[in-house]
């Protein structure tokens, strides 16, 4: 009997004990071809799934070195049945490739004819191939590189894209490093994506996904498509690339719904490029508009469906996909990884924050509890309102102002879901309400008196769930929220998780009614942030009502 | 060894106990049931089936060394012999011995009777001149030695090589395809008569020389002399006096006992699992009496495991008695299920549980090595195109035990840490037993090696040195408990409201762990996770809160995270505001008066009422059961149908109610060893002398010796009630007299019912036809 840090569960599932001596080592060998799955605190888990190990292989890793860090630090016995699992996946990688031929553009050649003919055959694909050139070569239309790479990896045969990338219109872009300077973990993720070609960032709310695109822009040098999921958002792309890169307003163009310009560098909102006009996409043009050198896509888990299918005709472009959490609720993780690429780059959050990238954050998990006769009415209420009724309790302000004013003169968000709910808060606290309805300039000089610290209190509705950058909030009241999302949950979180200049930790304080839907809810919500090692303490009302320690 | 014997029946009466001990205990088919005497011993061993089976068990070299005798003149000298195949005979003389293939002192070695006719072309090599020309008639036998300017068919020998020359280079072209055999060919019209002069064919020129004999009209047959000539008086080219080396990769004898010992730990586990979950939820017995593909496929994906494998356990949880059929059996239910009859864990699964793996393990294994049924077998399609089901009677083949036995023979035989290639095992088993070959036996080998390798005998494909204890027979649970993972009795319990245990949890504490969450992932590790629903299971099976929490402290590695606290007794608070209990059945009377009576009558203890209302007593036990103790108290209850106030909260898991095919409890005992149990050999070899000795000292009627009635009775009554094995002469219906070794089992009517052991099967024997008793215990 060993006594390594790990042990291979027969679901291909890797337990790490994390208070391991060498867990640090074992970590280093595993990354490449297990995804990290969960890191609370004492076990992380990682999973050996088909597209890990093909990434693997692609990145230059084979069978032997894979089996050999199981075996080296595996502290019981390796199932043999996995390792020949492995090294059979891993041996269907590189059979097929994708590769340019001079007269035939794009083909697949394979150098296993058996497979080749098993390909063929696949019903699901045989629209997308061409003219067979040879034996061992068909001709494949080039629009469907990125729908037959897709569908390959589903018949489990992927293929090794050996057809590269245009290079698109050059354009010349530099970081601008003053006062600041490129982090490590921030290089590395734009490192390992260019040398990937395409793929997704998986980055902590805070540690800067920005700066890794920017970074990812320049090593492109090239013009770029930016999408991101709103108008705030597209705005604060544009600030930040005009402080970080030595690109000017006039190159930088923002394609919403009130502008439509087309710069080198343009930046486009989700709803715009999926809004139809008489059942037709009518912003489509926007992707053949400039040969574009890189797309980027951010906040990637919330890419809607369209765009995937407008993204399959890219596959020659550049891709790069940031996000803090590759949790869709919608179960379409895997569309993301064939269709931008797979995951290239992702940091526990714990480990950030060990590192000082992102702040401590403290979560605690606040019970109110129904008074009898609001249970009896949550208890008769309609299914359907029945959320709403216990998520917005009243019981809940008082909740709320306690919490607020046991922090007053910390910069504070109360984040909320139902807008009755909110304005009531609002007027109650005396603080603005940021919602739908605001307009844009509003919301963003309400965003730069917080900034300032002019107002220290600000309640939003989930218009503001993403890419709002409140610099210095330290403390957030979540009182309800979409349901059980557990994206949703982690991105609020990301709200408090910019360092603070004092150096202190961030509170994130979600307010619960007991023994209702409300804490169900609360509990999935709160899985993926488990899984990442935030441990949420849970107190109950009164105490914050009385004013005791907590 | 130095008596001179005339005869193979005398040579065989003259073998001592042993070397007939050691006879049967090869050839058991010769004790069943025991001869009357060495005569008819000898003529049992020379019947052509007898001698079939005998010739199975040779390995190649043996074969060939008898092949050899058969070829050689009669009798042969030891020297001569040696000469003949160039090697050295010892070993493989004393083999073919001991099997009574050969007779004879190393002077004058003979072939057991009848193994001519047993092997037609020994050595490939065709019939003598003498025989090869039989079946010509006399007259186109003398034109053809006229031609030939020959007396006699003897001379034919002594001209071959004349005759070879003489045929011309082509003909030698043509025998030489005949010469290393098969020493037959097929021609056209190989009866036409032909001349020197005629002779146009190379063929022809042969057979007008006579160095070819014609068969048949299609076949002409190589004689022996010719052949002989044609190899240069060599019997063998090329003679493999020992078996091919097995080859494959050396690896470290220590991972390899290491991996198999995880995969046997993992075995164990996977079979617990899906045998609980056929306690609660069984698959159904198809009409055939096997497993529904379906059922197959759908344990295999629940258990994430490929189909074949899943196959495999289960016929190795049926082949170990831990799983049975169970209820009505009787082929007429619909959709090819038969019956209601289900596939159910065995009370002997229940037994086997209790062990720890090292020994479950070894019950397992034993089960394997022993079983007659292919799970490989599982899937496929029969002679008739019909799916071959698990668990059907299908899947049986009677080889599989032995090529089982052979193939880890193979594998303990060569150096440790060696894991051949299933072609070199398989090239090793042909060598052992080269009559016995076949697809079925490749494909038995190829299964073996896979099947090994899942149950952990083997470790990537090297045999684990705790396989080499249970093919030799020693203590291999205590060899396999050295390379288990060591139980732990802690876990790790994470914010995530996960809980780790980083290896085999201690038996009470992973029963606990079980109701108290949910097992997510298993293997070297077993991850847990607990939700609403299953800390409510765990309270609902009685724990309370505060127990669970303190259990879990208890055991936890680090301090308990507060949120599983906090669900723990958010649960337990909600729990129980709705009362439920577990009753099987209910009794129900608009009278109240007639359930206080009920209540009252002391008689209905056992029944375990409670009352849960004045009109409704509920029950614990099943309901038929109940009907029937209220029908024994005296009152007339009727069974209430399913529907409307059922108050079933949960079926207890299910167990088959036979014991199963091959008990878990019978297995533990049986030695794995093929082949009859010592104590018969030993008896049989007694009964025969005896019968021997009766048939030739000449009693009046031959028969075995005779005890006086009442005495014969007394003995057989204690061999009775010692539960002893005696020997018995028996007057069968027709006068024919014979030996059996019985164990007596009950004397009644002027019967004795005993289990025949040389018949394996229970007989009755009428008593006046017993002519004699004798132990047969006392003097093994």
């Amino acid at each position: 009997m060993t006594d390594g840090p790990l042990i291979v569960q027969s679901d291909k599932t890797l337990l790490l004990e994390v208070d391991h001596d060498s867990a640090a080592e074992c970590r280093k060998a595993i990354a490449p071809f297990a995804e990290l799955e969960r890191a609370p605190e004492h076990v992380h888990t990682y999973r050996i799934s088909p597209l890990a190990l093909w990434n693997a292989r692609a990145a230059g890793h084979d069978a032997e070195q894979v089996i050999d860090a199981l075996i080296s630090f595996s502290r019981y016995p390796v199932p043999h049945a996995l390792l020949v699992d492995i090294a059979d996946t891993m041996g269907r990688y590189g059979r097929l490739r994708l590769e340019k031929h001079p007269t035939y553009g794009l083909v697949l050649a394979s150098s296993d004819r058996a497979v080749l003919e098993e390909v063929l055959r696949a019903r699901k694909l045989q629209s997308m191939f061409g003219v067979r050139v040879d034996d061992d070569t068909v001709a494949v239309h080039p629009s469907e590189r990125g729908t037959l790479k897709q569908a390959l990896l589903k018949i489990g045969w992927p293929a090794e894209d050996l057809a590269g990338y245009v290079d698109g219109e050059a354009h010349v872009i530099d970081l601008v490093e003053d006062g600041w300077e490129l982090r490590g973990y921030q290089r590395d993720a734009a490192e390992s994506f260019w040398h990937g070609g395409s793929g997704v960032v998986v980055l902590p709310c805070g540690a800067g996904k920005t700066i890794v695109g920017a970074a990812a822009m320049a090593q492109a040098s090239a013009t770029t498509l930016i999408l991101v999921t709103n108008t705030v958002s597209a705005h604060q792309w544009k600030q930040e690339l005009l402080k970080r890169t030595s690109l000017t307003e006039e190159e930088i163009g923002e394609y919403t719904g009130t502008k439509k310009q087309i710069r080198p560098v343009t930046i486009a909102t989700y709803q715009v490029m999926t809004t139809r006009r008489k059942g037709v996409y009518s912003h489509l043009e926007l992707f053949d508009a400039r040969d574009w050198g890189l797309v980027l896509y951010d906040e990637v888990h919330l890419l809607p469906a369209p765009i995937f299918r407008m993204t399959a005709d890219l596959q020659t472009r550049r891709r790069l996909g940031l996000t803090a959490t590759l949790v869709r609720e919608d179960g379409r993780e895997g569309d993301v990884f064939s269709l931008i690429g797979p995951k290239r780059y992702d940091a526990p959050w714990k480990d950030m924050e060990a590192q000082g990238w992102i702040a401590p954050a403290d979560c605690v998990e606040v019970r109110v509890t129904l008074t009898d006769s609001e249970r009896l009415a949550y208890a008769t209420a309609e299914q359907e309102d029945r959320y709403r009724f216990c998520a917005t309790t009243p019981t809940k302000s008082s909740v709320v102002q306690a919490l607020v004013e046991r922090h007053r003169g910390e910069q504070t968000l109360v984040i909320g879901q139902y807008i009755d709910q909110l304005d009531e808060l609002g007027e109650r606290l005396e603080a603005p309400v940021i919602k739908g309805e605001t307009k844009i300039k509003e919301r963003e000089r309400l965003f730069d008196a917080f900034r300032s610290g002019e107002i220290s209190v600000l309640i939003v509705s989930k218009v503001a769930n993403f890419s709002i950058d409140l610099p210095e909030a330290a403390v957030a009241v979540q009182v309800s929220g979409t349901f059980g999302s557990r994206q949703e949950e982690a991105q609020r979180l990301g709200r408090v998780l910019r360092p603070k200049a004092s150096g202190k930790g961030a509170r994130f304080y979600s307010v619960v009614a007991r023994d209702t839907l409300d804490q169900d809810y609360a509990a999935h919500r709160q899985r993926f942030l488990a899984e990442q090692g935030y441990a949420y303490r849970i107190i109950d009302a009164d105490a914050i009502l009385a004013d005791e320690e907590i | 060894m130095g008596v001179s014997t005339d005869t193979y029946a005398e040579w065989l009466r003259a073998r001592d106990d042993t070397e007939l001990r050691a006879l049967f205990a090869c050839r058991p088919e010769l004790i069943t049931p025991v001869p009357a005497d060495i005569t008819a011993l000898s003529s049992r061993a020379s019947a052509p089936s007898a001698l079939s089976r005998a010739l199975d068990r040779l390995d190649r070299f043996a074969l060939n060394v008898f092949e050899a005798l058969l070829v050689l003149p009669s009798p042969t000298s030891r020297g001569d012999l040696a000469t003949a195949v160039d090697a050295d005979v010892s070993e493989a003389l004393d083999r073919l011995r001991s099997l009574a293939l050969v007779w004879g002192d190393d002077r004058e070695l003979r072939v057991a009777p009848g193994a001519r006719q047993a092997i037609p072309h020994p050595a490939s090599l065709g019939p003598p001149v003498r025989e090869a020309f039989a079946s010509y008639p006399s007259d186109r036998m003398s034109a053809l030695l006229a031609d030939l300017g020959l007396d006699s068919v003897d001379d034919i020998p002594g001209r071959i090589d004349f005759l070879i020359e003489d045929a011309g280079p082509e003909a030698r072209a043509a025998l030489d395809r005949l010469a290393w055999g098969p020493p037959i060919g097929k021609v056209e019209g190989a009866r036409r008569p032909v001349t020197l002069a005629t002779a146009n064919s190379p063929i022809e020129r042969l057979l007008a020389r006579a160095l070819l004999a014609a068969t048949d009209d299609r076949t002409v047959t190589l004689p022996r002399e010719v052949g002989l000539r044609l190899r240069g008086g060599r019997v063998f080219r090329d003679l493999e006096t020992a078996p091919p080396p097995l080859g494959g990769t050396v690896r470290d004898q220590a991972l390899i006992d290491r991996t198999a010992g995880g995969q046997a730990f993992t075995t164990v586990r996977v079979l617990e699992d899906l045998l609980e979950r056929w306690g609660v939820d069984p698959p159904g017995v198809l009409r055939s009496g096997g497993l529904g593909i379906r059922d197959l496929r759908a344990a295999a994906v629940r258990l994430d495991l490929p189909e074949w494998t899943a196959a495999l356990l289960v016929e190795v949880a049926y082949a170990a008695g831990l799983l049975a059929r169970s209820g009505d059996f009787d082929g007429s239910g619909t959709g090819g299920r038969g019956g209601d009859a289900l596939w159910l864990p065995t009370q002997a699964y229940d037994l086997w549980r209790l062990h720890d793996s090292e020994r479950r393990w070894v019950a397992v294994a034993e089960a394997w090595l022993r079983s007659d049924r292919v799970p490989g077998l599982a899937g496929e399609r029969d002679d008739r195109d019909r799916l071959i089901n698990a668990l059907s009677d299908d899947a049986i083949r009677a080889s599989a035990p032995q090529v089982r036995r052979a193939v880890l023979a193979a594998l303990a035989e060569a150096p440790p840490g060696t894991a051949p290639a299933a072609d070199g095992v398989y090239a090793h088993l042909t060598w052992r037993q080269p009559r016995r070959g076949g697809v079925l036996r490749e494909r038995l080998v190829e299964w073996t090696l896979r099947e090994a390798e899942v149950l952990g005998v083997t470790g990537f494909r090297g045999l684990a040195a705790h396989s080499r204890a249970l093919v030799a027979g020693e203590d291999a649970a205590k060899v396999l408990l050295k390379v288990l993972p060591e139980p732990v009795d802690h876990v790790l319990i994470q914010a995530d409201l996960t809980a780790v245990a980083p290896g085999p949890l201690v038996a009470d504490l992973g029963r606990e762990l079980a109701l108290a969450a949910d097992v997510e992932s298993t293997g070297g590790a077993t991850v847990y996770r607990f939700t609403p629903q299953s800390v409510r299971r765990a309270l609902d099976a009685g724990r309370g809160a505060s127990e669970l929490i303190d259990l879990l402290s208890r055991h936890s590695a680090t301090a308990l995270p507060q949120p599983l606290v906090y669900l723990i007794e958010d649960v337990a608070r909600r729990h129980g505001r709705l009362r439920v209990g577990i009753a099987s059945a209910y009794v129900r009377s608009d009278d109240p008066a007639v359930l206080e009576e009920i209540m009252a009558d002391r008689r209905s203890d056992q029944l375990r009422l409670h009352r849960l209302a004045p009109t409704v007593l509920a029950s614990r036990v099943p309901r038929a059961e109940l009907l029937d103790g209220l029908r024994v108290l005296g009152y007339a209850p009727v069974a209430e149908s399913a529907e409307g106030s059922v108050v079933i909260t949960r079926l207890d898991a299910r167990r088959a109610e036979s014991a199963g095919h091959g008990t878990y409890a019978q297995a533990h005992h049986a030695a794995i060893g093929s082949g009859p149990d010592v104590s018969v050999i030993t008896a049989a070899v007694r009964a025969l002398r005896a019968g021997d000795e009766a048939a030739r000292v000449s009693v009046p009627n031959g028969s075995p010796p005779r005890s006086p009635a009442a005495a014969m009775v007394q003995r057989l009554r204690e061999a009775t009630d010692r539960g002893s094995r005696v020997w018995i002469g028996y007057l069968d219906q027709q006068g024919q007299a014979s030996s059996r070794i019985i164990e007596p089992a009950r004397i009644e009517g002027g019967f004795l019912t005993a289990y025949d052991a040389t018949r394996a099967a229970v007989h009755r024997f009428a008593l006046h036809r017993i002519t004699g008793v004798a132990d047969v215990d006392g003097s093994a």
